[in-house]
């Protein structure tokens, strides 16, 4: 006989893991769906199927840091204290897809977890500390590849990604044999099949990664708890997720406030492929990674990369940019050459420039109002834990 | 006399009601509209995406004329000879405050976005009419 309690603790995880689904597949498969390589409905299943691939091989171990590492006695997630830590993390996630500002769905977790934790003096500091280095190199490292990626790479990938799709489907369902095999159809070159391929892969190694990362945040604490053991869990976290990609996340896939879709595919493509490998190997060490933050910071190493791209030597002497000044030239002011009266010339139209778009103070802002929400679920916890005496703590 | 007014629009109503206003009430100024593109946005899409393009500037201008579209139906609407357009790049506030000196009024609306603009860019008109150093209409 399960309680009732256990069931709203089920019922809880379950609607985390429906908003994590509707989440993740607008940036792991949006891309993808907006270029017309896929359905929504075949976006909602790849996703399904990679996220539970990530969460059954590499997640468990996250789940596991969540739910047992992370305090010393995993006795404090009464179903009470379970059901209220899911309750932040739903919340967080809410307000992520309803107001669109993303909210990292694991810093939530961890920063309730937590909070409980901390009230109950149970708080493993030597794994938080572990957990908070993590999130502070971790987003560097995802700046600095993409960076150099911006900088030195990305106009060769550019040109070698372009896709000018055709219209119609790339590819036909040939249902003349035992199997259905997808054909290319007459509209497509083989290029364009291979850049959609390419866009579909990078969506499956998004959902993996986000199998990996999410999947302790639907279910870590009714694990922790000892309802729940660490298989039937997982599945019931993907039923979930996977419930989400079907319905919820057809929505936000159609939502333009999606970031990544406001970038050119190429980035997007660089975007995703860095950040999802730097939340995978977090995630196979054990560390509840952050997609959104991770994924800004490479998004900003990116443009900024290629806002300061210097001139390559080819450009230089092709003349496509201006020409080196050499000594001496600019007080060479040839006779009879009359200079421009001072205060009378035309008023200049200034020339918009791309370091305008990276002002520190404003990125700054940026990145530290993406902790505000996961920073706001811990203190709640926190406070909710030590002062409300209804968790049996 | 005023001569020379900016209008700050970021296409939303509240913007274009501002640019009706300042054709309203200074019929004789020269207009200029403005335009702030690669804002600040929560995942910094919007301002890598225009630094990743080859030519930024066009890049920027294409963003921008949608706006500039409907603010020049606006501005035919109350026979205003031409409106003048200007596009720039980055902060909204910064981008205004920095052009505003070659101007004598600026016509800004009372607010714009939605809650995560707000979030992360912060009440424009607010910062303008605080930093501005000509004086400015706020349009509620």
């Amino acid at each position: 006989m399960i309680s009732t309690l256990l069931l709203v603790g089920i019922l809880v995880a379950i609607f985390v893991g429906y908003n994590i689904g509707g989440a993740t597949t607008g940036p792991a498969f949006g891309p993808a769906v907006g270029a017309d390589a896929i359905s929504k409905t075949a976006a909602g299943a790849l996703m399904s199927i990679f996220f539970f691939v990530g969460a059954w091989t590499i997640g468990r171990r996250v789940v596991d840091t969540l739910g047992r590492d992370l305090v010393y006695d995993p006795a404090v997630f009464t179903l009470e204290a379970s059901v209220a830590v899911l309750f932040f993390i739903g919340v967080a996630l809410f307000i992520g897809n309803f107001f669109g500002v993303p909210a990292s769905t694991s810093m939530t977790a961890v920063g309730s977890i937590a909070g409980l934790a901390l009230a109950a003096g149970e708080l493993n500091w030597a794994v938080m500390g572990e957990i908070a280095i993590w999130w502070l190199v971790s987003p560097f490292i995802g700046f600095w590849v993409s960076l150099v990626i911006g900088r030195y790479f990305y106009a060769s990938l550019n040109r070698r990604l372009a896709m000018d799709r055709s219209e119609g489907p790339p590819f036909e369902v040939d249902r003349s044999g035992i199997v259905p095999m997808p054909t290319l159809s007459d509209t497509a070159n083989v290029r364009e099949a291979a850049g959609v391929v390419l866009v579909i892969v990078i969506g499956c190694l998004m959902a993996f990664s986000s199998g990996t990362s999410n999947i302790a945040n639907a279910v870590a604490p009714l694990v922790g708890s000892g309802e729940l053991e660490m298989n039937p869990a997982i599945i019931l976290g993907c039923l979930a997720v996977g419930i989400g990609t079907f319905t919820i996340a057809r929505r936000t896939l159609e939502t333009m406030g999606n970031e990544l879709t406001e970038l050119p595919l190429t980035a997007a493509i660089v975007t995703a492929t860095v950040s999802a490998s730097l939340v995978i190997f977090l995630s196979a060490i054990g560390i509840p990674a952050s997609f959104v933050i991770i994924a800004t910071m490479c998004i900003i190493g990116l443009g900024w990369g290629r806002a300061t791209r210097p001139i390559t030597v080819g450009e230089a002497v092709r003349g496509e940019e201006s020409p080196p000044v050499s000594v001496g030239a600019l007080s060479d002011d040839r006779e009879g050459e009359e200079l421009p009266p001072i205060g009378d010339e035309e008023e200049p139209e200034r020339i918009p420039k791309a370091s305008d778009l990276f002002d520190p103070a404003t990125t700054a802002r940026v990145v530290l109002m993406q902790n505000v929400v996961p920073a706001v679920a811990t203190i709640g916890a926190y406070a909710t834990f030590r002062f409300v005496p209804i968790f049996g703590l | 006399m005023v001569d020379a007014v900016l209008v700050p629009m970021d296409g939303s109503e509240m913007s274009e009601r501002a640019l009706e206003y300042a054709l309203e009430v200074f019929p004789d100024a020269d207009i200029t509209a403005l335009h702030v593109v690669g804002e600040p946005s929560p995942m910094w899409a919007r301002a890598t995406g225009i630094a990743l393009a080859d030519d930024i500037e066009a890049s920027a201008r294409e963003h921008a004329e949608e706006v500039f579209e409907r603010a020049r139906e606006i501005a035919a609407d109350a026979d205003d000879v031409e409106l003048d357009t200007r596009v720039a790049l980055g902060h909204p506030v910064r981008a205004i405050v920095d052009r505003a000196a070659d101007y004598e009024t600026v016509v800004i609306g009372s607010h714009g976005g939605n809650v995560a603009d707000r979030i992360f860019v912060g009440n424009v008109a607010e910062k303008v009419f605080r930093r501005s150093p000509v004086p400015v209409v706020v349009v509620r």
